[in-house]
């Protein structure tokens, strides 16, 4: 555990000084293995103008296993389960693909580039990808509907 | 016909699977009969391998089947046999030399803030284990096990193992890109068949995993393959390690592993686990005179500073040199008190086959023959004032031809095999038994060899 403590002090040491655009960390040095991150939808994507909380959790195993990521705010996206956990798990995240050397801020990175561009071959909501798939109006329009609701 | 959301229900129930997996990360040593026990009703093809199987391997050691198995048998074992080589410098030359792969994995791109942390945990081990060598009990052997059971220290080693294998294949693409599968890219096959967290050890990371860690280090490894393979042996195969020479290393100390179609386990022949050699205080052999038997170890860049006899001295307290240690030689050398040595018996001393000093350790007392001067001409010289300044303890001419058996004034040393009356002594000459001397009061030494 003190292993891990330490290597997420260094995670966030790098996230904080290179944040990715319109991504803000709240670290708690008390709990450290939760960091809360505020994110705005980025102006590329339909997600834009919204404001997303995320959880980012990091197991007790960690670095040997991934970090959770989980939407606190409901976003209407392919890759985010539409549930009360709002998880993202793919790529990196994936616990068979994860390894110990990924950095925190490639996390981050994935998710503001999943924001933009979802991974529809690799989705968990299937329904969703296959609305982005055959009807990316209808997708868009929900998904700016969602942001207005939810994400202001 | 599932739908897609049951598929994708699937696919995220078989990501979260793990399966349950019980037992310590790494077992204790046991009885290799109870593989045997374990396949006894088992296929015929089975049961003929394992039943042969205990009378090569007398030990074995489980390790738990959580995915992670090959690579800590491998990491475990390469610990233990440092351990059982035994000597202290080794561990430091170990670190040393790992230490000096991060040019390595820095070449590939791997960041040094972030390996550092599993790279620490390894060298930390390795300091652990060697400081308590030369150890009366086992309490290195116990220190290792109660590591590699503690689930930070076993995956940080296993996954600073994995970065120097992935690092190495990736260095030397000519060597493994032919096994890979057609096209396949060489940093993509590192990085979803090495580098993530949960991928077993297979064969070309096995490979490449022993030429950067296992040979180096001067030690072989074997695999035993218990499979349902015809044949009423295991398959084995081996990794040999080369010395310096390009020739294969004398009777390395060696690394066993026996694998099971996904599983690997360790085993151990019996001279692997008899009590480690027990390392008494350093020998410290004449290196002019200690030419036999030599077997270059791979030893890295200790090897030049090792030429210069006496450059180091060979308590290196806590430096972080690789220390030279030609006193030691953890192979069987035959140890020199053990040797043949024909000093003791009445050769003259400058007998051209007499390349054996002895060894400045023996508190044998000197006798006769060896304190002869040269020749006898030369000790009539002194006594006359010659070159050699004249000695109270010099001996009278003559005083050698007349001696019959060689007198011995302690009963350690009568009952030891330097006694030319001892069976094991090379120039043997039994003691007779003379009647006449039993009464003889005069000599008295002979008195005492004989009335004890």
């Amino acid at each position: 555990m003190a292993a891990a403590r330490k290597r997420i002090l260094k995670e966030y040491t790098e996230c904080s000084n290179d944040t990715p655009p319109g991504m803000k960390i709240n670290f708690d040095e008390q709990n450290m293995t939760e960091w809360e991150i505020l994110m705005d939808g980025p102006e590329q994507s339909v997600y834009s103008g919204g404001h997303f909380k995320l959880r980012l959790t990091f197991p007790n195993e960690y670095p040997f296993k991934p970090p959770v990521v989980s939407f606190k705010t409901k976003i209407y996206h392919p890759n985010v389960s539409n549930d009360d956990k709002g998880s993202m798990c793919l790529g990196m995240l994936r616990p068979d693909a994860w390894k110990p050397p990924n950095k925190v801020i490639s996390v981050l990175h994935l998710v503001r580039t999943l924001l933009i561009e979802p991974n529809v071959d690799d989705a968990i909501e299937a329904s969703i990808a296959s609305e982005f798939k055959d009807n990316k109006k209808g997708f868009e329009k929900t998904a700016k509907e969602w942001v207005k609701q939810y994400a202001k | 016909m599932p739908s897609d959301e049951e598929l994708a229900h699937l696919q995220k129930l078989s990501n979260e699977y793990e399966p349950q997996v019980t037992g310590p990360l790494v077992g204790e040593r046991q009885s290799s009969s109870a593989i045997t026990t374990e396949y006894a009703n088992a296929d015929p093809v089975y049961r003929t391998k394992t039943a042969a199987l205990p009378s090569k391997y007398s030990h074995y050691r489980t390790c738990r089947g959580d995915g992670h198995c090959g690579w800590r048998a491998i990491a475990f074992t390469y610990f233990e046999a440092l351990l059982r080589v035994g000597d202290k410098n080794r561990f430091l030359e170990e670190e040393t030399r790992l230490r000096s792969l991060r040019n390595l994995l820095n070449t590939i791109g791997f960041q040094e803030h972030l390996y550092e942390d599993f790279a620490d945990e390894c060298f930390d081990l390795l300091r652990r284990t060697g400081a308590a060598i030369p150890a009366v009990d086992d309490s290195a052997a116990t220190e290792l096990l109660a590591s590699f059971n503690d689930v930070g220290i076993s995956m940080a080693i296993i996954t600073y193992f994995k970065l120097l294998t992935s690092a190495w294949i990736q260095t030397h693409p000519d060597d493994f890109q032919p096994f890979l599968e057609f096209g396949q890219d060489i940093k993509q096959y590192c990085s979803t068949q090495i580098e993530p967290s949960i991928c077993e050890i297979d064969h070309i990371g096995m490979s490449a995993l022993a030429e950067v860690l296992v040979k180096p280090a001067g030690f072989a490894m074997e695999v035993l393959y218990l499979d349902r393979s015809p044949g009423d042996q295991v398959t084995e195969y081996n990794f040999d390690p080369l010395g310096h020479d390009g020739l294969p290393l004398h009777n390395p100390p060696t690394m066993r592993l026996l694998y099971r179609p996904g599983h690997y386990d360790i085993l151990y022949k019996i001279e692997d686990v008899q009590s480690p050699i027990v390392s008494q205080a350093p020998l410290h052999v004449n290196l002019a005179g200690y030419t036999d038997d030599f077997v270059p170890m791979s030893r890295g860049m200790s090897d030049v500073m090792t030429l210069i006899p006496g450059l180091y001295p060979t308590g290196m307290g806590g430096q972080n040199w690789p220390s030279v240690s030609y006193d030691y030689q953890p192979t069987r050398v035959p140890q020199p008190q053990m040797a043949p040595v024909s000093s003791y018996a009445p050769v003259p001393v400058s007998a051209p086959n007499q390349e054996y000093t002895n060894p400045v350790h023996q508190n044998v007392p000197l006798d006769p023959p060896v304190n002869m001067p040269l020749n006898p001409l030369m000790a009539n010289e002194s006594a006359r004032g010659g070159p050699f300044r004249p000695s109270v303890y010099e001996l009278e001419p003559g005083f050698h031809s007349g001696q019959a058996p060689l007198q011995f004034q302690t009963s350690i040393f009568r009952n030891s095999h330097y006694n030319t009356a001892h069976f094991l002594n090379p120039d043997f000459q039994p003691e007779e038994w003379t009647p006449d001397s039993e009464y003889v009061t005069t000599n008295r030494s002979r008195h005492k060899s004989t009335s004890q």
